[in-house]
Order: structure tokens, then sequence, then C-alpha cells
């Protein structure tokens, strides 16, 4: 395919564009004919796309060419009935790897600015092959990348163009894995930690309805992939569940925090719409939970797969005692209020443990439980769950499946919006250490 | 209200109002997936795909305005679109300028609604979102702006660049770029709360890509934002400076290149340029604040720290003050802004400052800064004399004793100023001294040497040299010799009339001989480039003068140094040293000065004592003139000789105690001086002053002086006060008056007027009697004086120049001459009436024919006492006494007829008329008009009776009638150096002798000592 090169060097840049488009589709459909195992395009073609579609400088000498604004919108138009019109998902998914897979190299940037496009306008015009292709792509991307592609869908529908979020909404219908990885993706890139990666409310909105409306949402990308142990290093999680509970323990702390900078009357409103909206989301989240025993059990994965990574789980708590130290050093005027909200995070960090503790989504020992949340401060319902009954798996003794992408690559994960962690053991000063009552009876059992 | 309306949004931050907001477009944006799709698809192809037609470019527009709305991913495709439909509006506008069709009506109104629809959309979207769309909306209006501006520039009907008002005018009536400029600016207003640089940023790209033609957008906007966009601008400049570097550009700005390769501080200069017009004021005021904040220590809890965020870094906050003086390099405008206050500002605390920042910067770069620093100043068109003054004063250590109102300052900041202060003059000597023949004094900066160029801080001290020149006087430390260097510096480079003016200041201003001294040296610097300087100065002087711009004691400090410079000449010479600068230099001072003398000469009359003075000290050192009009000379005399009466007068006003006695004993030495001098000068001067001597001896009101009394020479009576006060005459009282109807003075008929019968004697004027001891040295003085002048001889200089004063004892020689000049003029005065004026003398009894005169001249001899010491004078002037002949008579004619009527017993009894009759006797003696044994009759008066005195005083005028006082019978001795008399020629003396031996006989028992006197 290398040899077209010389025929589209002469052409415009969309005409060439079009051009190579045209050959690529041809070309993977016959490497799928082939029946080449891997199927996957050659380096030549992939650097004919890079030159001739993302316009990724050649070499120095050659100054790239550029596409107009206008030009790149009819190439995008171009893609999306391209894509529409292919009827073979193998040789749709093959293309869209073609073009949009990251090579590591300095096209990277262009190819993310051109499918952050393609998804955007996809999701306008409804193209629902574009936005499959693009879940996979978010499966096997690393997290770094996704999260960018989110935050361009995010930019567009949430905040550029208003009116535009009931479009966006749709996806859910179109497109429910792409719908679940847009979820994960945006938990993953909206981790609360300041204020421009607090989510917006519309979205927000948005996340909770789809939810709300199907709590299965979540899990779908979990029933629809095939666990095996070559899932790329440092992807999104499997499930957004792990970003859902860090939203929802956050929370409380975070909005209380936003509104005290926040001087202006807009942000008690706010606080009044995020509040139900968070507890909403909880409950739905709890509700996901439960669900899992069956689903695990059916794959046969109860105990051997956890859906809630520990060290995620620490720098949850880690992040969470901060919070609380902040706020604590912050409002001792009006203490009751933010203590109010304090147990608030506290209680739903303890029902979101011990519900995915129960329901095998969380495997850990109790000894491992206590040393992470050893540095919040007191709180009843968590004192509980810290020294509730032992649990029971069905096979606990079984080592879990390596499948985290987390495993092969500890302690944390290199996302780069997470910074690592002090050592857990160090207790914090300010709090009394989490005393353990060993005598303690635990009266709640799970009902399974 | 524009910004506040997007704060709340901003604030709000809650998309769910926008929705609700824009609820009006529902319709819009619930186009299913299906439509969009053909709406890009349109949009793409500019073809409506349903019905197959082509879109007009209102309808494309209008779709790409719903794609806008509706898909986020065509943004970019859209407002690439929407600048053709600017740009065609734009073209449509100008074409219809341009055909000037009324009909506007056509395409342009078509577009105009849809351009009020993007418009709409645009503003509505900034409102709703302003941190995502505010960004992206300005900087494409900005780069629309630019490009629209630049493309359309070379139409028929826009206006040249450089008619900012025009352009302005022009685009801001065009729809499509008024449009943009509102968008801009409601981006700008929204983005100001957070990150105003950005779009600051872009707009200064955007100039410095279309320079000048989208300059109309920056003053526009600058003028809508004035006090963001300057400080934005400024803070712009200052990150771009400071990452560009300072060394480069402030070397290339040393250079004078004004390169493209600093495009930012190139544009923040332009955009403050024009800002300039309007707001300078806030450019001032922004620049300054750049400046203090600078300085003030960081903090970063200040929350003044408003918008701008350089405050914050340490690097940007070092790099403000080398970018300001880049600035200031840069844009005189700016300069001249700044630099009036900014001389102000740096009171100590901010010079601590300043020098805390600056200890942390390299070597070179505050090198640089120092070179940039000096260059400005240099080309300070304003100011110039704040900046210098305060230079100077923190560069001059300032010592416990003249520690003014404010703290020295620290070390380290004067040895700064100094550093600058000796950096500045020597770069404003290359700069005075390239100047003029650059080429050769510097090959290496072929720049630097235009023939002819401006040095703004000279220019404008050239208005301040007076002020200059009294600092320099002040003789402060190293301050004096800095600002006498400038002088020197200025001078040159204002040419002569600068120097002259320098020069004439320093004369002018200098209060002693060390103050002096700095003119000379003024003089000595400039007098190798400049020729004929001193004569300038003192012409200048003699100017100020004339224009009475000096007060008394600056005229007097004026006067006194010229008579210094002209002294310093003597004591050069005097002291024996190799006639040096100084010593030319005082004989130029002299020269000028005695060309000058006519226009000194009337302030010797100034009322003020201490200027008449110390005109009279400068006159009397001044050398006279070669070559004088006579009318000068004249009026100089006559203003030497009342200002040696004035000193008269004065001295004894004064009295003799204290510094004004002091000051008025050498003011009338000075006078003495003069007089003799000019005497000295020429027979004309010598006459006149002599003339004017005695005149004002005689002048009734110097009489007092000289122990005089106010007489009443008429012999009328006096007067009375009603009748003098009745001014019209009246002939009836005239006629009524006894013995003024007819005149008879002259005349036989002559009518003595003695009193009223029964009132006894008429009453003579009370006089009160004047201190004897003045009375003496006033005689002396005039005499000194009259001596002085008659024997310096202007007719016969040999005689003087061969007898030098080199025996003081030695009485002077009188100059017969002169003594002839003081004889005429002493019978011009006393003896009215040129009658009977003849030298040869009549028969006594013919004397009664004079009667009246003659009591006039005794009269004259009563109130002036002074006439006998000038007649003794007179005197020795032989022959000049001949000429006083017709006084001499009439003065003895009186005394015999006095003492023939006189009944005392002794002649002493009446002591004046002795003492006259002595005095005359002596006189005649003196000036050889009597032999020696008539001349020593008047030993013998005291001793006598009246009647004896007249026998004596009788022989004498027989004598004299026989041997009359004739000129011609004197004689010239050579080896005397005198006229003589030889009286054998005359006949026998013995013949009158015989009274004498009588009357000693009768007396002998009192005479016997005095017999050896008459012996023939």
């Amino acid at each position: 395919m290398g040899d077209i090169r010389q025929s589209l060097l002469p052409r415009d840049v969309l005409s060439a564009a079009k051009e190579l488009l045209y050959h690529l589709d041809i070309y993977i459909c016959n490497v799928v004919q082939s029946g080449r195992q891997p199927p996957q395009v050659d380096s030549k073609t992939q650097e004919l796309v890079e030159e001739f579609i993302l316009h990724a400088p050649k070499d120095r000498n050659t100054p790239a060419r550029r596409m107009s604004a206008l030009q790149e919108l009819q190439l995008l138009e171009i893609m999306c009935s391209c894509f529409q019109e292919q009827s073979r998902d193998t040789v749709r998914q093959l293309m869209f790897s073609a073009l949009f897979n990251l090579q590591g190299n300095q096209a990277d940037e262009s190819r993310m600015s051109l499918l952050g496009k393609l998804v955007s306008m996809a999701i306008a015009v409804g193209r629902v092959p574009i936005l499959e292709c693009a879940a996979t792509w978010l499966q096997r991307t690393h997290r770094g990348y996704c999260v960018r592609l989110a935050q361009v869908l995010v930019d567009d529908y949430c905040s550029m163009v208003p009116g535009s979020g009931p479009t966006l909404q749709n996806i859910h219908n179109a497109s429910p894995r792409f719908c679940c990885q847009f979820i994960t993706a945006v938990t993953t890139l909206y981790d609360l930690t300041t204020e421009e990666l607090t989510p917006p409310l519309e979205l927000l909105q948005m996340i909770v309805s789809w939810i709300q409306e199907d709590p299965g949402l979540v899990l779908i990308n979990f029933l629809n992939t095939a666990l095996s142990g070559n899932q790329p290093i440092s992807s999104l999680d499997v499930t957004p569940l792990g970003g859902l509970m860090r939203w929802c323990v956050k929370a409380s702390l975070i909005y209380s925090r936003d509104k005290k900078k926040g001087l202006t009357n807009g942000s008690a409103e706010c606080e009044l719409e995020v509040g139900p909206l968070f507890s909403a989301l909880h409950l739905s989240v709890l509700q996901v939970l439960m669900l899992l025993p069956n689903i695990l059990n059916e794959k046969g994965l109860f105990g051997r797969l956890a859906l809630l990574q520990v060290e995620s789980l620490a720098a949850l708590t880690s992040d969470l005692s901060r919070l609380l130290d902040q706020a604590d050093k912050h409002t001792h005027t009006s203490s009751t209020d933010s203590s109010d909200l304090s147990e608030l995070a506290l209680d739903r960090l303890a029902q979101a443990l011990q519900v995915a503790m129960a329901n095998g989504a969380l495997l850990c020992s109790r000894e491992d439980l206590r040393a992470i949340c050893s540095r919040l401060p007191h709180n009843n319902l968590l004192q509980l769950v810290l020294s509730g009954p032992v649990l029971y798996y069905n096979n606990i003794h079984t080592p879990p499946l390596a499948f985290s992408p987390h495993a092969s690559h500890s302690p944390i994960a290199s996302h780069p919006t997470h910074t690592p962690h002090p050592p857990l053991a160090s207790s914090h000063p300010q709090y009394p250490a989490q005393p353990f009552m060993t005598g303690m009876q635990f009266p709640f059992r799970p009902s399974h | 209200m524009l910004k506040d309306q997007t704060m709340s949004v901003v604030l709000d931050g809650s998309p769910l109002k926008a929705m609700q907001s824009s609820h009006t477009h529902t319709a819009q944006t619930a186009l299913s997936g299906q439509e969009l799709s053909q709406e890009i698809k349109s949009f793409i192809s500019g073809i409506d795909t349903v019905q197959g037609r082509k879109l007009s470019v209102r309808e494309h527009a209008r779709c790409a305005v719903r794609l806008l709305r509706s898909v986020p991913a065509c943004r970019g495709a859209v407002l690439e679109h929407l600048r053709g439909v600017y740009d065609e509006h734009v073209s449509a506008f100008l074409h219809n300028l341009e055909t000037e069709s009324d009909a506007s009506s056509g395409v342009s109104s078509n577009l105009e609604d849809i351009i009020q629809e993007v418009h709409g959309v645009l503003s509505e979207f900034i409102c709703l979102n302003p941190r995502a769309w505010a960004p992206l909306v300005s900087t494409w209006a900005v780069d629309l702006l630019g490009q629209l501006s630049s493309k359309h520039a070379g139409r028929r009907v826009a206006p040249h660049s450089s008619s900012l008002n025009e352009l302005l005018q022009l685009w801001m009536s065009c729809a499509a770029t008024r449009s943009l400029m509102e968008a801009y600016s409601q981006s700008l207003a929204a983005m100001l709360s957070w990150c105003p640089d950005a779009c600051v940023d872009a707009l200064l790209d955007t100039s410095v890509q279309h320079s000048p033609h989208f300059d109309w957008v920056v003053a526009h906007i600058g003028s809508a934002f004035p006090g963001t966009i300057i400080s934005r601008v400024l803070a712009c400049g200052l990150k771009d400076f400071c990452s560009h570097g300072a060394k480069e550009q402030g070397l290339m700005v040393m250079v004078g290149d004004k390169g493209s390769r600093v495009p930012k501080i190139g544009s923040v200069v332009g955009i403050l340029g024009h800002l300039a017009v309007h707001h300078s004021d806030s450019i001032r005021k922004e620049l300054l604040r750049m400046f203090q904040e600078s300085l003030s220590p960081s903090s970063p809890l200040s929350p003044t720290s408003s918008s701008t965020s350089w405050e914050g870094s340490p690097q940007l906050r070092r790099a403000a003050v080398p970018f300001l003086l880049q600035l200031a390099a840069m844009s005189p405008n700016l300069f001249g802004a700044v630099s009036a206050e900014l001389v102000e500002l740096l009171r100590p605390p901010v010079l601590l400052q300043l020098q805390a920042l600056l200890q942390g910067l390299p070597r070179e770069e505050l090198d640089n800064m120092l070179g940039l620093a000096v260059h400005l100043i240099s080309q300070s068109p304003s100011g110039g004399s704040r900046v210098l003054r305060f230079l100077a004063d923190t560069a001059t250590p300032a010592s416990v004793i003249i520690s003014g109102p404010t703290p020295s300052p620290h070390e380290g900041v004067r040895e700064g100023c100094d550093r600058l202060l000796q950096m500045l003059l020597l770069h404003l000597h290359k700069l005075v001294f390239n100047r003029s023949d650059g080429a050769e004094v510097n090959p290496h900066h072929p720049a630097l040497s235009q023939p002819k160029r401006l040095i703004p801080f000279l220019e404008e001290l050239q208005s301040h040299v007076g002020e200059l020149c009294a600092q320099t006087l002040r003789l402060e430390r190293k301050r004096h010799l800095w600002l006498h260097q400038l002088l020197c510096l200025l001078s040159v480079y204002g040419g002569p009339s600068v120097a002259t003016e320098a020069l004439c200041q320093l004369l002018t201003q200098a209060h002693n001989p060390e103050e002096l001294a700095l003119a000379w040296q003024l003089h000595t610097t400039l007098s190798s480039c400049m020729a004929g300087l001193i004569p300038a100065a003192v012409s200048r002087c003699v100017a100020q003068i004339h224009t009475h711009t000096l007060g008394p004691r600056q005229l007097r400090q004026l006067l006194l140094n010229l008579a210094a410079a002209i002294e310093s000449q003597d004591g050069e010479r005097r002291g024996g040293a190799a006639a040096g600068v100084q010593a030319s230099m005082a004989i130029q001072m002299g020269s000028a000065v005695s060309g000058h003398l006519h226009d000194f000469g009337p302030l010797l009359l100034h009322g003020d004592s201490a200027v008449s003075h110390a005109t009279v000290r400068l006159l009397s050192c001044s050398p006279l003139p070669r070559a004088s009009s006579p009318a000068h000379l004249l009026l100089l005399s006559r203003a030497a000789v009342t200002h040696f009466f004035m000193g008269l007068r004065r001295r004894v006003e004064s009295g003799k105690v204290g510094r004004d006695g002091g000051q008025a004993c050498e003011a009338v030495n000075c006078s003495v001086v003069l007089l003799s001098r000019l005497a000295a000068y020429s027979p004309l001067t010598l006459k006149a002053v002599l003339q004017l001597l005695v005149e004002g001896a005689l002048h009734k009101g110097n009489t007092g002086l000289f122990g005089g009394q106010m007489a009443d020479m008429s012999g009328a009576p006096l007067p009375s006060a009603s009748v003098s006060r009745d001014i019209g005459a009246s002939l009836l009282d005239i006629n009524c008056r006894f013995g003024t109807v007819v005149n008879f003075s002259g005349s036989v008929w002559s009518v003595f007027h003695a009193g009223v019968i029964g009132k006894g004697l008429k009453v003579r004027t009370e006089t009160q009697l004047p201190d004897p001891s003045g009375v003496m040295q006033n005689v002396q003085t005039l005499l000194t004086v009259v001596v002085q002048c008659c024997s310096s001889s202007g007719f016969d200089g040999s005689i003087n120049s061969s007898r030098p004063p080199s025996d003081p004892g030695e009485p002077l020689a009188i100059n017969a001459e002169a003594a002839k000049v003081i004889a005429v003029t002493l019978v011009e005065n006393v003896c009215p009436d040129v009658a009977n004026g003849e030298l040869s003398w009549p028969p006594e009894e013919h004397a009664r024919t004079t009667v009246e005169r003659d009591i006039h001249i005794r009269r004259c001899f009563e109130a002036h006492p002074v006439l006998f010491p000038l007649l003794q004078v007179v005197a020795a002037g032989r022959p000049a006494l001949c000429y006083c002949s017709a006084v001499l008579r009439g003065l003895l004619a009186t005394l015999l007829a006095h003492w023939e009527a006189s009944r005392e017993t002794l002649s002493t009894d009446d002591p004046w008329h002795l003492q006259a009759s002595c005095l005359l006797v002596s006189c005649m003696g003196e000036g050889q008009l009597l032999p020696p044994v008539l001349a020593n009759v008047h030993e013998a008066f005291p001793h006598l009776t009246p009647f004896e005195v007249r026998l004596l005083l009788l022989a004498v005028w027989e004598y004299v009638r026989g041997n009359g006082p004739m000129p011609q019978k004197f004689a010239f001795s050579s080896e005397r150096g005198l006229f003589c008399r030889d009286f054998s020629r005359d006949g026998d003396v013995a013949r009158y002798v015989a009274p004498i031996q009588s009357v000693l006989h009768k007396n002998i028992d009192r005479l016997g000592h005095l017999c050896w006197r008459f012996q023939l």
C-alpha cells in the first residue's frame, strides 16, 4: 500500500485524505479476508495515515501540511459516513485502530485532536458504530488519553455549546458501552482534588440519571468483556465503581469547601442540588455492588476478582483524611455543620466498604482495612465495619486473578492526577488512631 | 455592566442556568442526528441537500450558526466560514462607499442582519460561558480584525494608516468590524478577571503582525479599557522582555537600531504611544506603579497585587526596572511622562530598595543599565535640572554639618549616584566633543558623528544656566566640580551665547575670590575653543545692568567681582609670577570693562551707596580706554565728581566708626583714585574734572562739607515765606519793593540793603556749625584730589612720568595749566561780573566802582572757607594765580575798606578778616604776585591795629598795581620744574616797603622778632 504515496503527494490535503481513507478501507478488507492473525495494519500504512490524515511532519525539511477547519470538518464528515457505511465490525474496528491507536510518536497529538472531534461529532449526529469503536479504544488506551477524550467531550457538550447536554445524554441509548466507558473516564478525570477537577453539575446530573435509570450500565463493560490477562497496562478500570465511590465519599466535603471559597449565593443553590444527587448516586453504587455476587458467581470469579482495588481505596482514605483535616482547620467556627459533613463522608465510606466487601468487590482482610483506615477519625459506623465479623469468601485461600491492571503495576497506578501517597503506617498526629476493640460484637450479617 | 453580567455568570458556574436562559433555542437543538448530519452536509457543500439548490450566503451563514449551536465539533469550521462572511460584508461595505451609491440596502444590509445574528450568538455564548468562549472568540476576532484591516488597507476609501481617527471612524461604521470589535471587547471584559494576559498577548501579536493597519483596534480597545490594557500591555511586555533577556535589547538600543528582533516591546511602545494621547495620565501612573511595586518587598499575602501576576515572580520584579528603562529608551513620550515624577519618587527608602534590588544583578547587566540610564538622561527633553539636582544631592556625601531635612542616603546609593553622574558627564563629554568633529575623534562609532546632534538634556539645561552657576558657586565638595564640568560642557555645546551667559552668571553670583576663581577656571577651559568670551561676558553684564534685572546687592557684587578680576592682574604683576593665564585674563577683563566705562559711569550715582561704592572701585581699578568719545568722558567725569562729593557727604554722615564709616572712607579713597586717573587721562578730562571739582566745592549743597554757610549772595532782602510761595509774580509787588525796581548791580548806583530802619540790621540766616574735624578732613580730601589731579598732569605726561611719586615727602608739583583751570573756574564762580576783569590792578580809589562786586566776592569767601585752600593750590601752580587777579583784588578791596572802618583796638578782634588778610597775602606771596618782603607782612598782622593792617595791605595793593600780575612775567625754570618770577626785573621794591618799615618802628616792642622777615 506504500506505493500510493506518490499518487497522493500532488493532491490537495482533503482529497489526499479522502483517497487514503478509500484505499485504507480496501486494504483492511483484504487484511481481514486474508485471515492473518492478528489482524493489523503494517507500519507503512500507519505512516501514510500519519502523513496524509493526521498531517504529522514527515521530516524537518518538508513543512507539515495543514487542513483548514472547513477541510477538517469535511474529512470528519467523510469518516463518519465511512464508518457508518462499513458493515463489518472487524473491518471497522481495525480501521479505527489504524487511524486512532496511539503510536507513541508525535502524530499522537493530532490523532487525539481528530479523535476528539470525530467522537464529538458522532455523538452529535448519532453515529453508533463510531461510538462503539471509541468504547473499545477507551478500553485499550492508556487512561491518560482516555481522560483527555472525556475532557474534550465534556467541554464540548457541557460547557461550550449551551443546550447540547441532551445530545450527550443520548449516548446512553445509542451506545451503552461507550456510555459506561465514558463514565469511567469521567470519574477518573474528575477526582475531586481541585476545583477544576470537579465535574460540571450538568454532567453529574446526567450520570446520576443514567445510573438511576439503569444500574447495570455500570457493569456493562465488565459483562461484555472477555476477561483476560492481557489487559493493557494503565488502562481505565473495568468499571467506574471505584471512581463513583470516590465521588460519593468525597463529595460532601469538596462541595462544602467550594462553597466557602465561592462567596456568592450561587453555590448554596448548587449545594442544595448536589447533595441529593450524590445521595442518589451513592445509593445507586450500593445497589450495583449488590448486583455483583450473582454476576461474579456466574462467571465463577467471586472472591477472585477485585473490582475495587485496595490501592485506590488507600488513596481514597488518605485523601479523605487530608480533606477532613482541612475542613477541621478551616471551619472551627461552624463546627456542627462541618462535623455533619465529615460524618456523612465517613458513613458513606463505611457503607461502601461494607457492601463492597460483603459482595466480593473488595478483597482484603479486616487487618488490611484497619491499616488503611487507621488515619481516619472516629466514626461509629466505620468502627463497626472495621471490627466486623470475618468475611466469608467461597474460596478465600485462592489467590485473586491477576486481572487488575494495577496488580502488575503496584503500588499505585501511574495516572497523572494521582499523587503518590505516604506510607499508610504513619498514623495521623491530629486524630486518634481508629481504636480497634476486639471484643466488640458485630450485629450485622450480610444476607448471603 | 457587561463585565458584571459575565462575572455573575462565572461565579454561578451553572450551565443549568445557561440552559434555561437559552431555552429559546431548544427548537434548534432538538434536531435529530439525521437532520444534523444533513445540516453538516449542506454546510460543507454549500448546497441545500434536501432541495438540492445552492445556498445563498445568508442561508449558508444561518446554517453555520445553527451548527455552531448544535454540533460542537463544527466550531472551528463555522468560525472559519464566518470569516469569509465578515470579509464579504466588509468588501461590500467598502464597495458601496467607493461607488457612493446611496442604495446601500443591497447586499450589505442583507449580510448586516446575519452579522447581527452571529454577533448575538457569540455574545450569548460569551455571557453563558466566558471561560470557554472568551479566549476563543477574542483570538478569532482579533485575528480576523487584523486580517480585514490589513487586507482592505489599500482600498481607495480607506484613509491612510497614520490618520488613526478617520480609520477608526471608517471601521466602526462598518457593521462587521464593529461587531468584531464588540465581541472582542466583551471577551476581554470577561477575561480580565482571570486571564487577561492571554487576551492582551493575542492583541499584541496581531498588532505586530498587521502593524500600522491594526493600530486603530489597539487604540479603540485601549481607550475602552485604559487602565487594564495599559497594565496588561506592560505586564506582557515585561514578561516578554524577561524571557528574551534584557541584554541584547539593551545593546541594540544603545546602538540605535530599533529592529524587529524585539517585537513585543516594540508594539508595547507603539500601543502606549497611541494611548498616550488621551491617557497619558494613567500611563504615567501605571508605569510609576510598576516601578514602585517592583521595588516593594515581595509580600505574597498582599491583597493589592490584584489581577496582575508579575509582582509575584522575583525574576520579573527584578526585570521591571531594566524593562522600564528600556521602554523609556524606546519611546520619548513615555519617558517624558515618567521622568518628571520619577525623580520625586526617589526618596531615600525607595533608593535603598532599588539598591537592594539591583545588587542581585550581574555586573554587565548593571553596566548596561547604567549606560541606558545615562543615555536616557542625556536624551531627556525636560526635567533635566531636577534630575541633575537629585543626582548631585544624592551623590554628595551628606556630612554631619550639611545634613539637611532628609536623612543621609545609604553609602551604596550614594556611590551609585556618584558613578551615574560621572558616567553622565563622560557621556555628555563624548557627545559634545564628538558632535562637531566626531569623525576624527571617534572613528569607531560613525553613527555618533553626525554633524549637529541635539542633546536634549543640555538643550534644556541651557535655560538653567543661572541656577547651575548658583549651585556651582556653593562650592560643596565634589558637587561643584561636577557642575563646573557640566557648565563647561554646556558652554561648549551651546556655543558662545551659553558660554557668555555662564561666565556672566558666575561673575554676577560669585561672592568671594574662591568662587570667582571658578569663573576663571571656566574661562580657561573655554578659551581654547572660544574667542572673545570675556568681552562678550562683560557686554552681557552691562546689558543686565541696563535692563535693571539685577537687584542692588547683585549689582554691587557684580561690580566688585569685575573689580576683583581686574585687580588680580595687579596682584599677579606684583607677585612677580610669570604672566599667567589669569593675568592675561585680567588684562582682557580690564580692556573689556574699559570699553564699557560710560555704561558703568551712571552707576556711580546709584541710589544704593553700596552699588556706587562698588562702581567706584571698579572704575578706579579699571584701565581707561585708549580712545573714548569726549561726551562719554565728560559724563564720566561729571559722575565721578558728583560721586566724590556724595562720598564725602556719606562719610560725614556715617561717621568714622563702624563698617559704614570704613566703607565710606574707602569709597572716598577710591573716588580720589578714580578722579586723579581721570584727570591724568587727557587734558580734556583734567579740565573737566578740576572745573567740576571746584564748582562742586562751591556748590550750595556742598558748602556745608567744607565749613561754609548758606550765604545770601544777592544782598536782597530775604523773601518772606508768603511771597516765595506766590509763584505768580505781581508787578505791583515788585514795584513796591524797595531797590528792586531797577537793578543797579555792577554800577555806581549800588544800593545796599542792610535792614529796615527801626528794626536793626537784617538778620542773617542761621546756620549750624559743622563738625570742625570733619570739615578739616573734607577739605583735606578735596585738596588731595585737586593736588593729585593737578600734579598728574594730562598736559605733560613726561613731567609726571619722569618724576614718579618716589618720595612721598616731597610736595607734588602743581601743574600750571591745571592750576590755571582752577583759577579760571574760581573766578567764574566767585566773581559773577566780568566787567573790570582785567588782570592788572587799578589805583586803590577805583575800587569804589566795584564795591558791589567786591562785597559779593568777600561774601563768597565768607561762605566758602574752602576758597582759601583752593587759592593756595592755585598759587602753588604759578603763574595761575594771576588769573585770579580780579578775585584777589575784590577781596583785598573789601578788606581794606573793612580795616579802614574798623574801630577795634586790635586786628585780632576781627578774626575772620584777620585770617582772610593773612591768607590772601600769603597766597599772593606763594603765587609770586608779591615779592617775599611784601608777602611776609601777614605774619605781622595779628600784632597790629586795624589801621596798621590797612596800611600794610595798601602797600600790597600799591605793589600789585605797580607790578601787574601778568603770567608772562613768569619763566619756566627747568631745574626746579616750575615757573618762577624774577622780581629783579620789576621795579624797585623798596618804594613799597616804607610803610612796613614805619609800622615796624611803631611797634618794635612787639614786632622785633619779625624784623628779619622784612629785610630787602
